[in-house]
């Protein structure tokens, strides 16, 4: 004989875990502070790039002179310059995404309180079963 | 009104239940409108622009996720700058790296924002887009809507810099570049459009957040009324009183399609047969769960009852706002039981599981 109300609660969890569960579920494999700093990692990372490709076309509009005058170019503040802005650009980014993921952690957490009550509701039917049978 | 209802409610119906030939047919035209566009904007290249090339990625869009399809426009968009000149190509490779890597990637589910905004703005009509998004989304959108202003102005500028390219020297091609960003530093109007697209997508979002009655259509009047005004008096700072017309027509058939969508519902509270597999230790399930909002339709006639109940006791003169509270309660209390079964579960296959096989 089929539980439907087994069925039900499976159905829901079942939905639930392939579609906006997918990521929260995800994310629950994570320790906040690990998930936090991997984010923060992978933001700094994408900001270097951005930040190079930024320098990069800088360049290239400078270019002209830049080789006209390379050897007279004072070097020491120029670099001082681009590192200290992207300092300030990494430790931005860093910060903002530290902020805004563990808002988004908490807010999945949250989300998943649900899931477990349905699945400790399901975790009963199956007891029942048991005790049924 | 109740004709145009029970007519949503038929659209729902057959969407729900043919929504897997519906996604991909409209993602294919969405595609082919994309491809066709960029190809029309900004088509250098003749081999890009042939139908069966055009066709054939649409196809491919139909099919994937709308990440490829954006994925697959800005390659077809950088390659036909690439055929025109290569480095004007290079320099469209950084600034989309840059977006991505700055800003789109924290927003990718509404990647396909930084495509339809290029698009729209060539149908005129961008305007669509920080109304729809303040319906459906949050402010945080205001990050893709923004780069994507960038990016049309980007292509923009690519272009006019790549007609009037007379040859290919590299100096002339080094000038051409640093034409194409001195004019995108110093480009006022880009900027403007960011701070209205942003002002709208705010204005619409947080009217339609307030509590009264018909929140979401006055939001989108609300942010039509702030895109005209802010159009208009960027139009007068710049001097460009050429576009003020177009630009009106442009938001008011922009309202008119946000509030067409929002009506039709399609994209707000859309849950349609939904389709599960799972298992336990005797079965395994395939359950079809249809959603139980498909046969409400004569609930629609229910209510207008109400309505005249409520006017006929308010003429008699015996109105008791008690009654009106009970009857609510009463709604609110079937809704709730409602909830706790969300789907009627039309077709629950289960086939026994043979453990002793072999």
């Amino acid at each position: 004989m089929l539980n439907t109300n087994k069925v039900r609660l499976m159905t829901k969890l079942a939905l639930y875990e392939t579609k906006e569960g997918k990521e929260d579920i995800r994310l629950s494999k994570y320790y906040k502070t690990d998930y936090v700093r991997y984010q923060v990692i992978k933001s700094i990372i994408c900001a270097t790039v951005g930040y190079i490709c930024i320098l990069l076309l800088s360049f290239m509009y400078k270019s002209e002179y830049l080789i006209a005058n390379a050897v007279t170019l004072d070097y020491r503040t120029l670099s001082i310059y681009v590192l200290g802005i992207y300092v300030i650009v990494a430790s931005l980014y860093g910060l903002v995404a530290w902020v805004g993921y563990s808002i988004k952690y908490d807010i999945s957490r949250k989300k998943l309180s649900k899931y477990y009550k349905l699945l400790k509701r399901l975790n009963k039917v199956y007891n029942d079963e048991n005790t049924e049978s | 009104m109740m004709p145009l209802l029970v007519f949503r409610e038929r659209v729902k119906n057959f969407y729900q239940t043919h929504d897997i030939y519906i996604n991909p047919v409209v993602k294919f035209i969405f595609a082919l409108i994309s491809f066709v566009t960029i190809n029309k904007e900004i088509g250098f290249d003749p081999r890009l622009e042939s139908l069966p090339v055009v066709l054939a990625l649409s196809l491919l869009c139909a099919f994937t996720p709308s990440s490829i399809m954006v994925l697959l426009a800005t390659v077809v968009a950088a390659l036909h700058v690439y055929y025109a000149s290569p480095l004007l190509s290079i320099l469209i490779v950084l600034l989309l790296l840059i977006i991505y890597f700055m800003f789109a990637r924290f927003t990718p589910q509404y990647g396909y924002v930084i495509l339809a905004i290029p698009v729209l703005y060539i149908l005129k009509i961008p305007y669509v887009i920080p109304m729809l998004l303040g319906i459906i989304a949050a402010p945080i959108t205001i990050v893709p809507t923004v780069c994507g202003v960038l990016v049309y102005y980007i292509f923009q500028l690519v272009k006019a810099a790549v007609n009037t390219q007379v040859n290919n020297s590299v100096d002339d091609i080094l000038m051409l570049y640093t034409n194409v960003i001195d004019n995108l530093k110093g480009n006022k109007q880009m900027i403007m459009t960011m701070v209205i697209f942003a002002l709208v997508l705010l204005v619409v979002y947080y009217v339609r957040k307030m509590r009264f009655d018909y929140a979401f259509e006055i939001s989108i009047a609300a942010g039509a009324l702030t895109c005209v005004l802010g159009f208009l008096i960027s139009n007068v700072i710049l001097d460009k009183s050429d576009q003020i017309l177009a630009m009106i027509l442009g938001t008011i058939v922009s309202a008119a399609i946000v509030l067409v969508i929002h009506f039709s519902q399609l994209t707000l509270d859309y849950s349609g047969v939904e389709h599960a597999q799972f298992e336990d230790d005797v079965y395994y399930y395939y359950v079809k769960a249809v959603p139980k909002v498909t046969v409400t339709t004569p609930q629609m006639k229910v209510k207008h009852i109400n309505v005249k109940d409520m006017s006929q006791s308010l003429a008699k003169g015996g109105y008791h706002s008690g009654d009106e509270e009970d009857e609510e309660y009463d709604e609110e209390e079937d809704a709730y039981n409602d909830s706790k079964d969300d789907f009627i579960y039309t077709d629950v296959r289960t086939d026994r599981k043979n453990k002793t096989d072999n």
